[in-house]
């Protein structure tokens, strides 16, 4: 299917300085795309080039095929409908009436609105949950009920492509699955949708494909499981996140794990952590930002630990999902632990298939922290991780009660006028 | 359901039409000499079916009907060019003095009366020109400033207009103490007064306020559009920019209309489009008329007040109406001030 709007190579910008550089980009009916990227970095101005508040300086962009610059303001405002980030209503001109602005570019200069624009008019107030508020002056309405009156005096328009710039920023919960509903009914519909988004999750949710806006460029382009990638979120955002599914809505979640500027300058010393089943995530988190250099432990695919351990780029050992630790990530572990200033074991239980952590942290001996007593509730594996553990403490292992005293050991540990710990 | 917009606005302006009418009579039928309003009517017809003239014909003909006319155009195009500023700046506390174009259109006339002080015959054609000259050039400088850097923005339009409002009354002073001998008709201009209203100024400046009101009365949506802000009313398909700019060039119209014949009278503009929006709303579809008719009527009854309040002793029209606009004035910001 053709584009219906489409930026090719387009340069835009404002008088005297330009935003973002040869953006190339189709949206197509039916599909909506969402803009994603950090403040600032023109997503707006992409919109706005199409309604002409931003210009285009190279390049062009198209309206089913026919270049912007050859398509009239009412005629483009039979084409294109925008939901704007603010709604202003100075004057209380009645939800009705505001809505029904939106049928201008269908109006001849004398012609008046007629019975068949005010039922198009409470039909898109039904559907954005605005007819109840018909009467009321638009000036004394909420910031919420403004943008979903902004909504159904766009739909007003009858537009074949519909921008929206933020467009749930000022809805509750309800409201705003509710609009996010509503659009995705109307591209089904065949309407063309390009909306920007600061939520990432309702952006990948809610769009067939995902435009990352950043430092000037846009791109790349893809579905949301393509373009939402740990090193992409780290690189446009400074953030390290956690990329995972949501269980319910099968859509790319993205759980942010630190920013990037927050990890302390100070470099630490090496600590390796034992960890599992999310037991170890607060922690690993904990250490990274204060300067440690991190590694984990053998940690299976799709676990909590190895998601944030990816995220945060820690140097560690994977083993399949539901997999064992082998022998050749029990030799990956060890050598680790052989080069680690420090261990710490989470308080997780041991089996069969995680016993080779512990295996590999015996034969290294260095100073280790326990968190938590390793009672029969943690013992799966028979009394081998038992035999293990009481050897590590034999060794000079420390226990602790919870994280935050594991930290405190880590930096006595890792301090280099620090005597050993010899007990 | 409410009232449906087009029966509103017929019920508005019939009422404003009927009441304009009254306020008329009254202004006519005042004076030195008192004239009821059957005499009135009678005199009336006899001057357009051209029957023959009795006694006190020509003070209701040739001096107080052209009067009250004009009081009345110049009251409708001021409110008119007052609606439209406060579309352009969505802003119900803007008049159009705020831009310089009074200033400007001042300057223009007061150039246009200091070069033809001796030629009287002149001055009626020379001095509008002058106005509408110069509330022009005011009106493209005062864009050109504020659209130095880039697109034209209202905030930069109203700092140029208040800065060229200055300069341009320093220069309306300058002129005015170079050429002493015609100075006292020149203040008494610049206060604002329809003591020298006639015919011909009458039909200076119907036409004048017939192009002012039809245009915008075709844009009466587009209106109401600039209401929600430029770039939303860009959206919804006005060519915002180009909009404007036809605004702004039709306000001077109108402007130019008032200023060169009745001087610098303030208020009007502000006053009425704001008692009118008070009761009937902001739709541009019933506010633009029913201003423009408010508008003659507050004019009409403060010249009326100007020239019997006092009499024999006249007073320039343009003081009646700040003396009555200034304490409006700061009640309107009193009371915007104690809804925030």
């Amino acid at each position: 299917m053709s584009a219906r709007l489409a930026y090719e190579t387009a340069t835009v910008g404002y008088p005297g300085v330009t935003v973002v550089r040869e953006a190339t980009l189709g949206v197509a009916p039916g599909e909506v795309v969402g803009l994603i990227g950090p403040n600032g970095a023109g997503k707006s101005t992409l919109l706005r080039a199409v309604t002409g508040a931003a210009r285009v300086s190279a390049g062009r962009i198209t309206l089913a095929g026919e270049p912007l610059a050859a398509i009239g303001p009412r005629e483009r405002a039979r084409i294109v409908g925008v939901v704007p980030q603010a709604v202003s209503a100075a004057f209380s001109f009645s939800a009705r009436e505001f809505v029904l602005m939106g049928r201008h570019p269908h109006l001849g200069r004398l012609q008046q609105v007629d019975s068949a624009d005010i039922s198009l008019a409470e039909e898109v107030m039904e559907r954005t949950d605005t007819l109840r508020l018909a009467a009321e002056p638009v000036d004394t309405l909420s910031g919420g009920d403004l943008q979903r009156l902004a909504l159904a005096q766009a739909l007003a328009q009858e537009p074949s492509v519909l921008l929206l710039d933020e467009a749930t920023s000022h809805l509750d919960l309800n409201h705003r699955l509710q609009v996010l509903d509503l659009v995705r009914e109307l591209a089904d519909a065949g309407l063309a949708v390009l909306a920007v988004f600061h939520d990432l999750d309702l952006a990948a949710r809610f769009s067939d494909r995902l435009g990352v806006v950043a430092a000037g460029l846009l791109g790349p382009i893809g579905p949301a499981p393509e373009v939402l990638t740990v090193p992409l979120l780290a690189r446009v955002f400074g953030v390290r996140a956690v990329v995972g599914t949501d269980a319910v809505t099968g859509a790319v979640v993205v759980t942010p794990v630190l920013r990037e500027e927050a990890v302390t300058e100070t470099r630490r010393g090496r600590v390796l952590v034992v960890g599992g089943s999310g037991t170890a995530a607060p922690l690993l988190r904990r250490l990274h930002l204060a300067g440690y250099e991190v590694q984990a432990a053998a940690l299976n695919r799709g676990d909590v630990d190895q998601a944030v351990a990816e995220a945060l780029g820690l140097e560690r050992v994977d083993v399949p999902a539901f997999g064992e630790v082998d022998a050749e990530a029990e030799a990956a572990v060890e050598r680790m632990a052989a080069g680690a200033d420090a261990i710490v074991v989470c308080e997780v239980p041991f089996g069969r298939a995680n016993l080779g952590n512990l295996r590999a942290l015996a034969r290294a001996a260095v100073r280790t922290v326990l968190i938590g007593r390793f009672g029969p509730e943690r013992e799966f594996s028979g009394g081998e991780a038992t035999a293990l553990v009481d050897g590590l403490q034999a060794a000079g292992a420390v226990t602790v009660v919870e994280a935050g005293e594991a930290v405190a050991e880590v930096e006595r540990l890792t301090s280099a006028d620090s005597p050993p710990s010899g007990r | 359901m409410p009232v449906p917009t087009r029966i509103r606005r017929a019920t508005v302006i019939t009422v404003l039409l009927v009441g304009l009418a009254l306020a008329m009579l009254v202004a006519v039928g005042f004076g030195a000499v008192s004239v009821g309003a059957p005499d009135i009517v009678r005199a009336i017809v006899r001057a357009i079916t051209g029957e023959a003239r009795v006694a006190g014909d020509a003070v209701i003909v040739d001096i107080r009907l052209p009067r009250v006319l004009l009081a009345a155009l110049v009251g409708a195009s001021l409110a008119s060019a007052g609606v439209l500023y406060q579309a352009l700046f969505r802003n119900p506390l803007a008049d159009p003095y705020i831009l310089g174009m009074s200033a400007g259109a001042g300057l223009g006339a007061v150039i246009a009366l200091t070069l033809t002080a001796s030629a009287t015959a002149l001055r009626f054609g020379v001095v509008p020109a002058g106005a509408f000259v110069g509330a022009v050039l005011t009106i493209v400088l005062v864009v050109r400033l504020a659209s130095l850097r880039g697109t034209l923005d209202v905030t930069s339009l109203l700092l140029a207009g208040v800065a060229i409002s200055y300069a341009l009354s320093a220069l309306t002073s300058f002129v005015m103490v170079f050429f002493r001998e015609s100075m006292a008709s020149v203040v008494f201009w610049m206060m604002g007064g329809l003591t020298g209203a006639s015919w011909p100024y009458v039909l200076m400046v119907t036409p004048m306020l017939a192009v002012g009101l039809a245009v915008p009365l075709l844009a009466t949506r587009e209106l109401n559009l600039m209401l929600l802000g430029e770039e939303r009313a860009g959206e919804l398909g006005v060519d915002a920019e180009r909009f404007k700019r036809l605004l702004l060039a039709v306000g001077a119209l109108l402007v130019a209309a008032a200023v060169s014949v009745s001087g610098l009278i303030g208020f009007v503009g502000l006053m009425t489009p704001h008692m009118v929006r008070l009761v009937i709303g902001p739709d541009h579809r019933v506010l633009l008329p029913a201003s423009a008719i408010g508008g003659a009527i507050v004019m009409v009854l403060a010249d009326l007040a100007a020239r019997t309040v006092l009499a024999p002793v006249e007073i320039p029209v343009g003081i009646v109406t700040a003396l009555v606009g200034g304490p409006f004035f700061i009640w309107l910001l009193v009371r915007r001030n104690g809804h925030r």
